[in-house]
């Protein structure tokens, strides 16, 4: 008696939260599209979507933790550019398997993201500023690196990591489900993760309450930083090169799966487990766009209206501020 | 909260000044700024003297400062709009593909302003009666606009008829005496319901709508009048290059939200004024103006403009931290 009924409100709560919702709506599509569409059920099919939907969620995890704490991080697609173009860069020698570089890079991209937290924090930049001047910089930088020419890949590990599939399962995916366990358990079950709650919930209160806010602030921009610059260094293994722009198509994707899971875009509410059923819809909402086979303009038109309609089912902000 | 607050007895003109200046109060450090950017770009190019300088400087700052005034008239509503860059490209289509057909010019500029009212109008019913995040509104509305211009105009072509760009960006001061009228309009907007509306319904909503200020329709008719100022400047940039291109407003989203936080429009709503972010939108202009001439590269110049942005930001909240 006293089980069910500690039970059953429990599975209605989750039958009603917004990342089971948003499972729900991604469900629901991928159904109704196996059944009328050809090959879009296809095993090869939904693994190359989940694939794909890996790198949007290594960077809508960082923004996820950015959003969350009350900020918003707008650099994250000129993060994943540079660290897609530096690690070729970055490659040592006399290092046969590429670690060094991928280690480089992921440090490159995690300490601009810090200096982002840093701007942030100390500065009193506000982070949508701070995070678009950021991007400017790097825009200026991957010029002065690049120009405008393509940067082949040459790095063992960096092509495992894109291509490789252990047991049919492209380890790209792997490495997401890795990172997303780790980034579930550091929200939901650290003290770290409680303070980026009530930073985002309310910066005064947290700030009284003894958050070490400064530190809190610049450790979700580094996070933000580390996880696209993985992002980054995934995106270069499955293209084999690297280029100005590459990474451009990440900064709205990311956004906008962390609002379709649920999170507020307002801080101190919402669950990178609402933001991986958030990418995987992304994806698949732009895998049905290229299926109608439209005009670019209609597409644009499309993918934005889904996003408009999908958040009408999940973005509601409950309350008038 | 405006000038027209207190007009018993007759006392509007005592307190108009004042309140004025109080306005400008803050403003101080980037009217200097400003004016040595300006002191900088007269030396270096002693031509902005001339009619013909100045015209061309008025030119390249005009789009900036409309779209500017677009994102602040948002900002001080509480809201914001990552759309502005393709609302402009879907006045610029628009204005290269109506004027020279049947409509002329004038049946070109009446659609191009519907366009933009119409599409703003749109947005802020969504974000204000539906209660969605402006950010992510304005981000989808992006790509439905941007989407709309690529339909309307799939690649760089149409054209505006030569007259008209001889007038608006030939030698003539025009964009300055236009900017100067959107100001003035401005002006008489705040004096009307919903312009008074404004600042409360951005500074506090509950309060502002509790004292019986129409604040939904203050912030929908915000949105509206910054599509029309959005496409008004896609307008002029077709003008300015005789021609459409559907995306070459993109660079105008981030601008506008530089100028108008350069100018000291806060993210939070109600706090800022139009004169800051006009400023804030020639510093803009005048520091792109001066690198150019100063010969830095593009990647010196990008580097250089997000220095500076941090910079401007960063130094008024440090003073204010010190207090």
């Amino acid at each position: 008696m006293s089980a069910a009924g500690s039970v059953m409100p429990r599975v209605s709560a989750i039958l009603r939260s917004r990342p089971f919702l948003t499972v729900a709506v991604v469900a629901a599509v991928w159904i109704v599209a196996g059944v009328t569409m050809r090959g879009f059920g296809a095993f090869g099919h939904l693994r190359y979507l989940v694939e794909l939907a890996a790198v949007i969620g290594l960077v809508a995890a960082g923004q996820t933790f950015v959003v969350v704490a009350g900020g918003i991080d707008l650099s994250v697609a000129a993060i994943v550019t540079v660290s897609a173009v530096a690690l070729p860069l970055l490659s040592l020698p006399g290092d046969p398997t590429g670690m060094s570089a991928v280690l480089a890079t992921l440090a490159l991209s995690t300490a601009i993201g810090l200096a982002n937290g840093l701007g942030v924090a100390f500065l009193r930049v506000h982070p949508m500023i701070m995070t678009l001047a950021m991007a400017t910089f790097l825009q200026g930088l991957l010029i002065l690196i690049a120009g405008g020419t393509a940067i082949s890949l040459d790095n063992p590990l960096v092509t495992w990591l894109g291509n490789a599939r252990p047991a049919g399962i492209p380890v790209g995916i792997l490495l997401w489900l890795a990172i997303s366990a780790a980034v579930l358990v550091v929200m939901h079950a650290t003290a770290f993760g409680a303070r980026i709650f009530a930073l985002g919930a309310n910066p005064l209160a947290a700030a009284l309450s003894g958050v070490p806010v400064n530190a809190t602030t610049i450790a979700v921009y580094g996070i933000s930083g580390f996880t696209a610059g993985l992002a980054g260094v995934l995106v270069l293994g499955m293209n084999g090169q690297g280029y100005v722009g590459i990474g451009d198509p990440y900064l709205l994707a990311s956004i906008a799966a962390v609002v379709l899971g649920g999170t507020s875009i307002l801080g101190g509410l919402g669950t990178y487990a609402g933001t991986m059923p958030g990418a995987l819809l992304l994806v698949t909402i732009t895998a049905l766009i290229t299926v109608v086979n439209a005009s670019p303009g209609w597409r644009s038109i499309l993918f934005g209206s889904l996003i408009l309609g999908l958040l009408l089912l999940s973005g509601r902000e409950s309350a008038r501020r | 909260m405006s000038a027209t607050t207190d007009t018993e007895g007759g006392r509007t003109i005592p307190l108009y000044w004042p309140v004025q200046a109080n306005r400008n109060a803050g403003l101080g450090g980037l009217f200097v700024v400003v004016l040595l950017f300006a002191i900088a770009y007269g030396v270096l190019f002693p031509g902005l003297f001339t009619l013909s300088g100045f015209s061309k400087f008025t030119q390249s700052w005009f789009p900036l400062a409309l779209v500017a005034m677009a994102q602040a008239l948002l900002m001080l509503t509480g809201g914001i709009s990552l759309a502005i860059g393709a609302t402009v490209s879907l006045g610029a289509v628009i204005a290269a593909t109506t004027m020279s057909g049947p409509l002329g010019v004038a049946g070109g500029s009446v659609v191009v302003a519907l366009a933009g009212l119409g599409f703003g109008a749109a947005t802020g019913l969504i974000v204000v009666k539906l209660r969605l995040p402006a950010i992510v509104v304005t981000l989808a509305g992006s790509f439905i606009v941007g989407g709309a211009a690529l339909l309307i105009l799939p690649r760089p072509g149409g054209a505006v008829p030569g007259w008209l760009s001889d007038l608006l960006a030939g030698n003539t001061p025009t964009a300055f005496v236009l900017l100067l009228a959107v100001a003035l309009l401005w002006k008489l907007y705040l004096a009307t319901p919903l312009g008074l509306g404004l600042y409360a319904a951005g500074d506090n909503p509950v309060g502002a709508y509790r004292s019986g200020v129409p604040v939904d329709a203050a912030r929908i008719a915000a949105y509206a009048i910054s599509g029309l100022l959005s496409t008004g400047a896609g307008l002029f940039v077709a003008a300015q290059t005789g021609s459409g291109d559907p995306v070459i407003g993109t660079a105008f989203t981030l601008n506008s939200i530089a100028a108008a936080v350069l100018g000291g429009i806060g993210f939070l709503g109600g706090q800022g004024t139009m004169r800051g972010a006009i400023a804030g939108s020639l510093l803009l202009s005048l520091m792109i103006s001066v690198m150019f001439f100063l010969g830095f590269t593009p990647v010196a110049q990008y580097v250089a403009q997000g220095l500076i942005i941090i910079g401007a930001v960063a130094l008024p909240q440090l003073r204010r931290l010190k207090r």
